[in-house]
């Protein structure tokens, strides 16, 4: 082989190592899914922000993974994210429509409403036919009742949040079985879900803090933590806080 | 510096007259280095001395700094000196002085060596002992306690009681919380000590290997699933103290930290109470306290046995299970 021939033969196989290395680099450890954005949309120092968990993510090519979808504010629509962005000092409305059965949490400790206002949640459940009445929660007990399905817990800021889960057995049997799950209409004999409330208020400084559930809810994967667990856009993501 | 002695040639008398200048200027160099390392860095060196463990390990590392130092300013010392004086001159094409062995250089290598490390070794067990494990974790069945009480109740605790005080370091993917048994055991995410005051404490996990580092302490052990591993701590000054996990245990690792308090007793007393009274209701869907917890079996409720639900969220290692993603 010829001196050129040798020196483009290396060339090229530099560059092909390279353009490798980037792609694995910002295509798969880099990539994050899409950021909801509301602070656009706060409003005297409030801003709502709502949420959704489903027992398989069907749009996805993990369909029987566990997750969470956040509806995006401009469309209304929910998205197949876990990262979304919000103000800084600012009162933060969240609204989890938990449409996901029982799990029992590895550890009790996250069966109780921590680092949200009054420590407590609103929970209303639709059993499939009717709406139930709000009631203030500050502890589950995931063991004796099998009422949490999943939990929205911010470790850094002291934030857990237990989302319920249907009751009962029937409920358990006749979740909603596509995602994201609205469009089954719950108001006319959709799946069971619960609305889990509350409210906490961001730090002064801007950051980004990770955010995630405490329920092993990554069925088959060892000691349940893989899979949704450890996957961002499904059980687990960041909540950007900004200024 | 091994050329043989026996050949009284100008090149060799000067190369003796080197070695005594050498030997002079290390002795000067490494008393002064040895002053700065001591009394300026020695204090400033990790994990600094908020616990009697911590400050322990400061004074070993300043030791093992002292020992250094002057093997540093000899090396470079000699590095330096031969680039300076003892290189080739231009034009100067002769071989250079062959090298013979030189047995005093030799065996004042071997022992003077031997001499550093089988005393540190020896040192270093004695520093191991005391005090009490000098912060690392001991397993189930501690041996170096140094005089430290054991457990008197598991029910109470008072300061200076002679009853050490009982801490349970919890991990979890991603975040710690810690358990006191002497209090009703509550079970918080706040890690909040009495200074002055021996601790215990008793690390575990409840699904992979974490480890429990409180940083400035002194104080490091690994929190393995169904194992208890004991680490003893005394705080002795009031302040906030970082914890980390130092054990690389998922995708949120990074994130599984914590800053503790230290307190005087009564305020460490006040908080201790005051989060019984607030946790109480918590308190009493805890599990019984005990060492180590087995999550892969848990006291099923009704729904739980009728959704077939007996474990909370998989098994350890469970082959059945696939590897991670």
């Amino acid at each position: 082989m010829s001196l050129p021939a040798r020196v483009v033969t290396l060339v090229v196989a530099f560059l092909a190592v390279v353009a490798g290395v980037l792609w694995v680099v910002f295509d798969i450890i880099g990539s994050q899914p899409q950021t909801e954005n509301y602070t656009a949309y706060a409003k005297n120092g409030v801003v709502d922000v709502t949420m959704m968990t489903t027992p398989q993510t069907t749009i996805s090519n993990r369909p029987d993974w566990v997750s969470y979808f956040i509806k995006n504010p401009s469309t209304g629509q929910f998205d197949h994210t876990t990262y979304f962005a919000v103000p800084a000092n600012t009162t933060v409305n969240v609204t989890i429509l938990g449409y996901d059965g029982c799990t029992p949490l590895r550890n009790p400790v996250w069966g109780k409403v921590s680092g949200v206002v009054n420590d407590t949640e609103s929970l209303q459940i639709y059993n499939g036919k009717t709406m139930g009445a709000a009631q203030s929660v500050s502890t589950f007990d995931s063991w004796a009742d099998c009422a949490v399905q999943h939990t929205f817990a911010i470790p850094s800021l002291g934030i857990n949040v237990p989302v319920a889960s249907p009751p009962t057995v029937d409920e358990n049997n006749a979740l909603c079985a596509v995602s994201p799950c609205v469009g089954t209409d719950p108001t006319s004999g959709g799946s069971p879900y619960t609305v889990v409330k509350f409210t906490f208020k961001t730090p002064s400084t801007p950051g980004a803090y990770h955010w995630q559930c405490f329920v092993p809810c990554g069925g088959g994967y060892v000691d349940g933590n893989g899979g949704p667990m450890a996957t961002p856009g499904y059980m687990m993501g960041q909540m950007e806080v900004q200024s | 510096m091994a050329a043989d002695a026996s050949a009284a040639s100008p090149a060799v008398a000067g190369k003796q007259s080197d070695a005594r200048v050498l030997l002079i200027l290390w002795i000067a160099l490494s008393i002064v280095a040895d002053l700065l390392v001591g009394l300026v860095l020695g204090p400033h060196l990790p994990p600094g001395r908020a616990s009697d463990q911590a400050a322990s390990q400061q004074t070993d590392f300043t030791v093992l700094a002292l020992l250094a130092t002057p093997v540093v300013v000899g090396v470079l010392l000699y590095f330096g000196w031969a680039l300076t004086f003892w290189r080739k001159k231009p034009g100067d094409e002769t071989d250079a002085m062959p090298l013979h062995g030189n047995l005093k250089v030799q065996a004042t290598w071997i022992i003077g060596t031997a001499a550093i490390v089988l005393s540190l070794a020896v040192y270093g067990t004695v520093e191991l002992i005391v005090p009490a494990g000098a912060g690392a974790g001991q397993g189930p069945q501690p041996i170096f306690k140094n005089g430290l009480p054991a457990a008197a109740s598991l029910t109470s605790w008072t300061p200076n009681s002679g009853n050490i005080l009982q801490v349970q370091v919890i991990g979890q993917q991603w975040a710690w919380t810690y358990r006191y048994p002497q209090f009703g055991g509550f079970e918080t995410t706040q890690l909040v000590l009495p200074v002055g005051q021996a601790v215990q404490f008793n690390v575990t996990s409840l699904d992979v290997i974490h480890s429990f580092w409180a940083y400035t302490l002194g104080v490091k052990a690994d929190a393995n699933p169904g194992v208890n591993n004991v680490a003893y701590a005394t705080p002795t000054d009031t302040g906030y103290f970082q914890v980390r996990c130092a054990e690389l245990c998922g995708i949120w690792h990074g994130s599984m930290y914590d800053t503790g308090t230290v307190m005087t007793d009564a305020n460490f007393l006040a908080w201790a109470q005051a989060t019984k009274t607030k946790l109480a209701g918590l308190t009493k869907i805890l599990p019984p306290y005990a060492l180590t917890y087995d999550p892969t079996t848990i006291p099923a409720g009704k729904i739980n046995e009728e959704l077939g639900l007996t474990s909370a969220g998989g098994g350890f290692y469970n082959p059945a299970d696939p590897e991670q993603p």
